[in-house]
């Protein structure tokens, strides 16, 4: 787990101490000004099922939102690692891309993906769910939503 | 109005078209083109690498010396044979229309695929690792991903196997996992002897069926043409072979035991420890089939072997710790393995 503050939402974990894209379940945390370090939230990383293969773009690629900066592999299915924010990649963790597990373990902590500088434009987070209640309801939701459509077991 | 479900049969392509021209269709797919069932049948045999897999799991004087083309797909799997003897097909829709989790997503777009095994007489069904299986046996490879907004599922109907070369194009450890890969593969991947007109007129129905849609013959999009070219330029690259997705796993695999997938939760490795070599064949969590060897063994070796035999393959160390050294630096080799990622 990450150093921040942290709740169980109906037997998942979510940390309040970043911002949320609801659709992608990627997690946005503040580094240092202008600098986030972005991973998968755990009922994200529950879904996908168990993880195969992590790979990213190489350091230095423009990030845009909505647009991929890697491509997951779970059940021989190939899918893209979509961007919450626009910038550009400062770093890539080469121990989740080394074991992918690690981002099941400690997906707020050790199993963060990328670092990346966000572009200058201003505003980068504004479409992200933020603060305790507000993503609290979101993942709630969320869960109780897949629980309904049989993504995830009961 | 119903949607349409485009039906292509592409017929007899290339080993270099039998992918591309599926790839063309989910960018297409993805801007807009109708949800689309294609088939094709490659006219010559090659070897298909994931996207994420790396070419150091492939033999490649084996592949060289039997005139194998290498390509890699964009979707998910490890490295498989693929020959005229195997009808491929490919359902691709928008991303939209398939459901989130991978698993509800697959299972939606398999379960026609074992309609149509069954329609051809074949008592098919789709078990819990999402493999299409007749008893004990995978009959029906098959990879997913989704490409830009299309989410894409391709698979074959495996009319005869040649398990021989299907192993023989694997770099495998040594002749002794190679031995245990075939053998697991001659068990556990079969052919299915279904008629391949009809079990493409009933996957036809059956996707129809499922989507609610009117299946409807058609062709590429202009569009789709023009992606085809790059496509086909971009899959015959070196950067392309090397793999966008696999250059940071060459290093990762080196580190490891060579391991080898046959089915879900069938699988070999090979791995060495400091002198020590261990080849083995895992069914379902348990050592099938096991060789060892070690120069501090004195003649012990048969008796590592049965010991080890019909044990958990995570609980292999208490009974390696009562063989001394030699125990302990089998255990290291073992401990190189991780089989529930493949």
């Amino acid at each position: 787990m990450g150093d921040g503050e942290w709740v169980s939402v109906a037997g998942f974990e979510l940390a309040l101490d970043r911002c949320y894209q609801p659709d992608t379940h990627m997690w946005v945390l503040r580094d240092e000004p202008g600098r986030v370090r972005i991973g998968m939230d755990a009922l994200g990383i529950e879904t996908s099922g168990t993880l195969a293969e992590l790979s990213f773009v190489e350091v230095g690629t423009e990030l845009t939102t909505g647009r991929p900066f890697g491509q997951l592999e779970a059940a021989k299915f190939v899918g893209p690692l979509t961007s919450p924010v626009s910038g550009r990649v400062l770093a890539t963790n080469h121990e989740v891309a080394m074991d992918p597990g690690l981002a099941e373990r400690d997906p707020y902590g050790a199993g963060w993906l990328i670092e990346a500088e966000l572009d200058k434009t201003g505003g980068e987070l504004s479409g992200l769910l933020a603060g305790r209640d507000e993503i609290t309801a979101w993942f709630a939701a969320r869960i109780a939503d897949y629980r309904l459509k049989g993504v995830i077991a009961e | 109005m119903a949607e349409t479900l485009r039906v292509i049969d592409f017929g007899p392509s290339s080993p270099l078209r039998s992918q591309t021209l599926w790839h063309a269709i989910a960018y297409g797919v993805s801007v807009g083109a109708p949800a689309t069932l294609s088939f094709t049948r490659p006219a010559a045999p090659y070897v298909c690498l994931g996207y994420h897999r790396g070419l150091d799991e492939l033999d490649a004087d084996y592949c060289r010396e039997n005139g194998l083309t290498i390509l890699r797909r964009m979707v998910g799997g490890g490295p498989v044979y693929l020959d005229p003897d195997q009808l491929f097909f490919q359902i691709c829709l928008p991303a939209r229309a398939v459901p989130t989790g991978r698993s509800p997503a697959l299972r939606m777009l398999l379960e026609p695929v074992v309609t149509a095994f069954c329609a051809g007489g074949v008592p098919a069904v789709l078990d819990d690792d999402l493999e299409i299986c007749l008893g004990d046996a995978k009959i029906c490879g098959h990879g997913a991903g989704q490409i830009e907004q299309a989410v894409v599922v391709c698979g074959n109907l495996i009319e005869r196997f040649d398990h021989l070369r299907a192993t023989g194009v694997l770099a495998l450890a040594d002749p002794d996992q190679r031995d245990q890969t075939l053998a697991l593969m001659r068990r556990f991947v079969a052919p299915a002897p279904v008629d391949p007109t009809v079990f493409e007129t009933a996957m036809i129905g059956a996707f129809a069926a499922a989507l609610g849609f009117e299946a409807m013959p058609g062709e590429l999009t202009r569009m789709e043409r023009t992606q085809l070219h790059a496509l086909d330029e971009q899959f015959t690259s070196e950067s392309w072979l090397t793999g966008p997705g696999a250059r940071p796993l060459v290093a990762r695999r080196r580190l490891r035991a060579r391991q080898v997938k046959v089915r879900a939760r069938i699988w070999t490795l090979g791995a060495t420890f400091d002198g020590a070599r261990v080849a083995a064949g895992v069914v379902r969590g348990t050592i099938d089939q096991v060789r060892v060897h070690d120069p501090g063994l004195n003649g012990s070796t048969r008796q590592v072997e049965r010991a080890l035999t019909g044990i958990p393959v995570d609980s292999v160390g208490p009974v390696l710790a009562g063989f001394g050294e030699p125990g302990r630096r089998l255990a290291s080799a073992f401990a190189a393995a991780d089989g529930g990622r493949l």
